[in-house]
C-alpha cells in the first residue's frame, strides 16, 4: 500500500511561489522600516538554519516586524504574491522547523519581546512571542507564580517557539505541555487576517482551534500574542539523584514509583556516557562511571511531599541503588538540574559530532528498548548516550560520531532514524517534544497511515490553501521522501489556470 | 442494527469499519449520539437523515495499567470505564455531572463537558492523547497516539474537544489516567458570592492546591473546597484551610463529603423540562459580577434564576425558570453583561420556544472564518449536525455542496 492518497498528493503539491523582487523588498521596508529588514547575504546566512544545523537554506529576505499589525501586513504581501514565509523565534528548535524556504522569507519575532500584562488574581499573563520561556517566569516570580513548561533551552527559547512546538520539558509528566498552559492566542492567518483563538473563558464554543494551532510548528499561521496560564509555586520541592548498577534497575524503580500512585514532578535518567559528558561540562556532582542515574523530583504540599519522598527513597533502595544524593537546598537542586539540562550541549566534550534524537515509548517498554538501542549501537560501531524523561517514556538518545571520518555521519544518521522507528514499533511516537519539522517529515509515514495524513493535509489546507506558510514541514513531501516521481497529475488550481508548476 | 426514531433512521455500528461504511453509504444530515445527555446543548441541528448511535462502540481497545493509559470505543459510558479502572487503583480524572446519567467518553470529548476536579486535573482536552475520527466521506483517521508525550502531527484529539459533532464522528479515544487519590476531604462554608470569589482567588494564590472549588447560590450560598492526596497531605491542610475560610467552616470526609458534592451536582443539572440552562465562561475574578448580572437579569424579566460556579476556574452554570418569552430576554441580558466582562454564554437544555427569543450561541468569534474553512475541508457537504453551531456554521441549502478546490 502506498503511503499517500491521491488527495494528499494534491493537497501538498508544491505550487509555484512568487519571487522576492526589489519591489517586494521596498514594500516590506515601507511596512517595517529599513531597520526591520535584513537582505545582506552575509547577514541572511545567520538565519540559514535553527538548532538542527545539518540542513541549511539561505532565505531571500528576513523581516523583523515589531507589532501584530506589521506581521499581518507582511503576511498579506506574501499571500498576494504567493511567497512562502517561515516564522522564527530564537532558532533553538531541534527539528528544522524554522528552516527557511529558498526564495521565501523568514519572519523573525525577536523584536516582539514585551510582557504586555500580568493578571495576578487570574494567574495569567499576555506576552509577545519573542519573550523567552524563562523570561515569563522571571516576570511573575515576585507573585509566587511561574510558567510550567520548561524545555532545556528555556533561557533562550521563546514562547512563540514553545507554542509552535508544543514544548514540554522535564516537568511535563505532572504539569503537561505548552498546550495545557495557553489560554488564548492572537493569530495571523496565512491570508493576513488577525484573529483570536481561545479567550478569557477556559473553553470556547466549537472545535478547539487554539489546540490545533498549538504544536502545528508554524504551518498554520503566525502567533503574535500569547495568553499563558501561570501556576502558583508549590510549597515544597524535593529532589534526589539515585545511582543504579544498571539501567533496568533504574527503570524498575520508576515503575514502582508510578505503581505506588505517586506522580512525580519529574523523573529523568542519564546513562554512563551522558553522565561523563555532563560532568566534563558543568561538574554537577553526578557519579562518574555510574551506569544509570535517576533524578526524581516531587513537589506540592509539604506533608504530602515528605511522605512520598520517603517512599521514593525506599523504592530506590529496594531496587538496589548504590548512592542516594538528596538535594538539601535550592542551590543543590539547581546544580542537579544544571547537569541534566546541559546534557545535549555537553556531548561536545566527549565526541566531535552528535545527533540528538527524540522518540517516545510506552514507559513499560523502557528496559527492552534500551537493550535494543545498545545492540543497534554495537552493530553500527557508534556510541549512543542516553538522556531521557523516564516518567513519560521520552527518550533522547545522542548518537555520537566523528564527521571527519568518511561515512560516519551517514551511519550515525541512519542509526538515529532506526532508533526512532524502533520507538514507533514499540507503540510510541517519532517525537515527544522536538517536533517533526524538516527532520522527521519523512518519518511521519512510520506513524500515520495514508488517511491520517490526508486529514492532516485537509486541516492544513483549511488554514493555508496556498501552501505558503512554512511549507515542507510536518507533512511529508512524497518526492523528498524517497519516492520516485509518479505520473504527472495537475493540481486543481493548475488545471483551473490559477497557478503554474515550478 | 437499524431502527427508526421519529423520522430519522438510527444506526448503531459495532465497529469503526461499520461506522465508516455507514457514513460513506448514506446522504443527508448526520447526528452523532452517545447516551444523549447533551443533545440539547448549543444550536438545534436540523432533522437528521441518520442518527449514529455510538453505544455499540463501547469496548476497551487496550489498557496498560502500568503505562496509565487506556484506549476505548467512544460509546463507552464514563461510569463503566471508571469501574474498570478502579480495579487497578486508577481513574480518568474527570467528574462531570452527566456521568451519573450515562455520559459516554466520546460525547464528553465532543462537548467538552467537565466537573469540579477540572481545577486540579484539567479538562478532557488535557487528558485525551489519541483519537480515531470518522469523517462523513467514510475516511477513518487517527490523530495523536498511545503515549502521553507526543507532538507528531496536528493535535486532532484536542481539535475535536468541544466540536459538538460538527466535524466528524469520534469513534475511539485514547486517554491518560491518574492514580485514585488515597484520601479526600472537603471544607464547606456558607458565604455569598462576593466572599466566595475572594476565597477562591485566595485559595488559588495559596500553596494549598485545592482539587475543586465550587459555589452554589442555594441556601444563601455555599462554598465547597475539595482536597485530595495522601492521608497526611489532606489532613495536613485542614488547619490552614479552615483558618483561610473563616468562622463557620466545616470539614467533611466519607459519606458526608459525598453528600456535599452530589448536592452541588444536582444544582448544576437541569431540574425539569421547563428549565433553561446556560453555561458561561469568564476570568475567575469576575465571578461576583457574573452572579450579580444574573440576579439583575432574572429580576428584570421576572424569571427565577439559580447559579452554580467554579470560581477558581471561571465556569458558571445558570438556571432560568419562567415562561420562554421571559427567559429569552433574561438570558440575552445576562449574556450581554458576560460578554462585556470578556466571557461567553452558551445555551444548554431549554424548552424549544426559548430559541425564538435568544441565540443559543451568541455572536461569532473572530476566528469563525477558520472554523468554516475547516468544516468545508472535513465535511464538505455540511452533513455533521448542521445547525448545531447556529449561524457560525450555517447549514447548507438543500443540494448545495460547500466543497471547493
Amino acid at each position: 500500500m502506498t503511503a499517500y492518497t491521491e488527495e494528499y498528493r494534491g493537497l501538498v503539491a508544491q505550487l509555484s511561489g512568487g519571487e522576492v523582487t526589489e519591489a517586494f523588498r521596498r514594500e516590506v521596508a515601507a511596512l517595517v522600516g529599513e531597520g526591520g529588514l535584513i537582505s545582506e547575504p552575509a547577514q541572511l546566512r545567520t538565519y540559514e538554519c535553527d538548532g538542527l544545523t545539518g540542513y541549511r537554506v539561505t532565505p531571500a529576505l528576513v523581516v523583523l516586524p515589531a507589532t501584530t499589525e506589521e506581521v499581518a501586513a507582511v503576511v498579506r504581501l506574501c499571500a498576494r504574491d504567493r511567497i512562502p514565509f517561515v516564522a522564527r523565534g530564537a532558532g533553538t528548535g531541534l527539528s528544522g522547523g524554522a528552516l527557511p524556504v529558498a526564495d521565501g522569507i523568514v519572519i523573525g519575532l525577536a523584536r516582539m519581546r514585551a510582557v504586555l500584562s500580568v493578571d495576578v488574581a487570574d494567574q495569567r499573563a499576555v506576552v509577545q512571542p519573542g519573550v523567552t520561556n524563562a523570561g515569563i517566569s522571571a516576570a511573575v516570580a515576585r507573585h509566587d507564580l511561574y510558567f510550567a513548561p520548561d524545555p532545556s533551552s528555556q533561557v533562550v527559547c521563546t514562547i512563540g517557539g514553545n507554542v509552535a512546538e508544543n514544548s514540554g520539558g522535564a516537568h511535563c509528566l505532572k504539569y503537561g505541555f505548552t498546550t495545557n498552559h495557553v489560554l488564548a492566542l492572537t493569530f495571523v492567518t496565512p491570508d493576513g487576517d488577525v484573529v483570536t483563538l481561545g479567550g478569557d473563558a477556559p473553553d470556547q464554543v466549537g472545535p478547539d482551534l487554539r489546540a490545533v494551532v498549538l504544536g502545528s510548528e508554524g504551518t498554520l499561521g503566525i502567533v503574535t500574542e500569547v495568553t499563558v496560564r501561570l501556576l502558583r509555586r508549590p510549597e515544597v520541592v524535593r529532589t534526589l539523584v539515585a545511582d543504579f548498577p544498571h539501567p533496568e534497575a533504574a527503570g524498575n524503580a520508576v515503575s514502582d514509583i508510578v505503581a505506588a500512585g505517586i506522580v512525580p514532578a519529574a523523573v529523568e535518567m542519564l546513562d554512563e556516557l551522558a553522565i561523563e559528558a555532563c560532568e566534563k561540562a558543568v561538574q554537577a556532582g553526578y557519579t562518574l562511571g555510574c551506569p544509570a542515574a535517576l533524578v526524581v523530583e516531587l513537589d506540592g504540599v509539604a506533608a504530602e511531599v515528605d511522605e512520598e519522598f520517603a517512599q521514593v527513597q525506599e523504592i530506590c533502595r529496594r531496587n538496589g541503588t548504590t548512592n542516594l544524593r538528596v538535594a538539601d537546598d535550592a542551590q543543590e537542586r539547581a546544580r542537579i538540574w544544571k547537569g541534566r539540562k546541559a546534557a545535549f550541549a555537553a556531548m561536545g566534550r566527549i565526541s566531535p559530532d552528535y545527533f540528538v534524537q527524540d522518540g517516545v515509548i510506552p514507559r513499560t517498554k523502557l528496559g527492552s528498548t534500551l537493550t535494543r538501542i545498545r545492540q543497534m549501537s554495537d552493530e553500527a560501531g557508534l556510541r549512543v548516550a542516553n538522556v531521557f524523561h523516564a516518567g513519560d517514556g521520552n527518550l533522547h538518545p545522542l548518537v555520537l560520531y566523528n564527521g571527519a571520518v568518511d561515512g560516519e555521519a551517514e551511519r550515525a544518521e541512519h542509526l538515529a532514524t532506526a532508533i526512532v522507528e524502533l520507538c514507533v514499533e514499540q507503540g510510541g511516537s517519532i517525537t515527544g517534544e522536538h517536533g517533526v519539522g524538516s527532520d522527521k517529515a519523512c518519518s511521519m509515514t512510520a506513524m500515520f497511515g495514508p488517511d491520517d495524513l490526508t486529514v492532516m493535509a485537509r486541516v492544513r489546507a483549511a488554514f493555508d490553501p496556498q501552501g505558503i506558510c512554512n511549507p515542507g514541514k510536518v507533512l511529508p513531501t512524497p518526492r523528498l521522501c524517497g519516492e520516485r516521481p509518479g505520473p504527472y497529475r495537475p493540481h486543481p488550481l493548475e488545471a483551473a489556470g490559477v497557478i503554474e508548476r515550478m | 442494527m437499524t431502527q427508526t426514531d421519529d423520522t430519522a433512521v438510527v444506526e448503531r455500528p459495532a465497529t469503526v469499519a461499520e461506522a465508516a461504511e455507514l457514513l460513506r453509504g448514506t446522504d443527508g444530515p448526520l447526528l452523532f449520539r452517545g447516551a444523549g445527555t447533551k443533545q440539547r446543548w448549543a444550536g438545534r441541528p436540523v432533522d437528521p437523515a441518520v442518527v449514529v448511535d455510538t453505544t455499540g462502540l463501547s469496548g476497551v481497545l487496550s489498557h496498560e495499567p502500568a503505562d496509565m493509559t487506556v484506549a476505548v470505543g467512544a460509546g463507552m459510558p464514563l461510569a463503566d470505564l471508571q469501574a474498570l479502572l478502579a480495579e487497578n487503583g486508577q481513574w480518568l480524572a474527570l467528574d462531570p455531572a452527566t456521568g451519573a446519567a450515562g455520559a459516554t467518553v466520546g460525547g464528553l470529548l465532543a462537548t467538552g463537558d467537565s466537573g469540579p476536579r477540572r481545577l486540579r486535573y484539567g479538562a478532557l482536552r488535557d487528558l485525551v492523547i489519541g483519537v480515531t475520527l470518522v469523517l462523513p466521506d467514510g475516511i477513518v483517521a487517527r490523530g495523536g497516539g498511545r503515549v502521553i508525550k507526543n507532538v507528531a502531527g496536528y493535535d486532532l484529539p484536542k481539535l475535536l474537544y468541544g466540536s459538538l459533532g460538527t466535524l466528524g464522528l469520534v469513534a475511539e479515544v485514547v486517554l491518560r489516567l491518574h492514580p485514585v487519590p488515597q484520601a479526600s476531604a472537603t471544607a464547606t462554608v456558607a458565604v455569598p458570592v462576593d466572599r466566595a470569589t475572594e476565597l477562591a482567588l485566595r485559595l488559588r494564590a495559596s500553596a494549598l492546591e485545592p482539587a475543586a472549588v465550587d459555589w452554589t447560590d442555594a441556601d444563601g450560598g455555599t462554598l465547597a473546597v475539595r482536597f485530595e492526596g495522601t492521608p497526611a497531605g489532606v489532613e495536613g491542610r485542614r488547619v490552614a484551610v479552615l483558618d483561610l475560610l473563616g468562622a463557620g467552616a466545616g470539614w467533611s470526609t466519607g459519606e458526608d463529603e459525598d453528600v456535599v458534592w452530589s448536592r452541588l451536582a444536582d444544582a448544576e443539572r437541569s431540574v425539569g423540562e421547563g428549565t433553561t440552562v446556560a453555561a458561561a465562561g469568564t476570568r475567575p475574578s469576575v465571578t461576583t459580577d457574573v452572579a450579580r448580572a444574573l440576579e439583575q437579569a432574572g429580576a428584570a424579566a421576572g424569571v427565577r434564576t439559580g447559579l452554580t460556579s467554579r470560581p477558581a476556574l471561571g465556569l458558571h452554570t445558570a438556571r432560568f425558570d419562567g415562561s420562554p418569552e421571559a427567559v429569552g430576554p433574561a438570558v440575552a441580558a445576562w449574556r450581554e453583561r458576560v460578554l462585556a466582562l470578556g466571557g461567553s454564554v452558551l445555551l444548554r437544555d431549554r424548552p424549544a420556544a426559548v430559541d425564538a427569543e435568544v441565540d443559543p450561541l451568541g455572536p461569532p468569534p473572530s476566528s469563525v472564518g477558520l472554523l468554516r474553512s475547516l468544516a468545508r475541508r472535513l465535511d464538505p457537504s455540511g452533513r455533521c449536525a448542521p445547525g448545531r453551531l447556529g449561524s457560525w456554521l450555517p447549514a447548507p441549502a438543500t443540494g448545495e455542496d460547500l466543497a471547493r478546490s
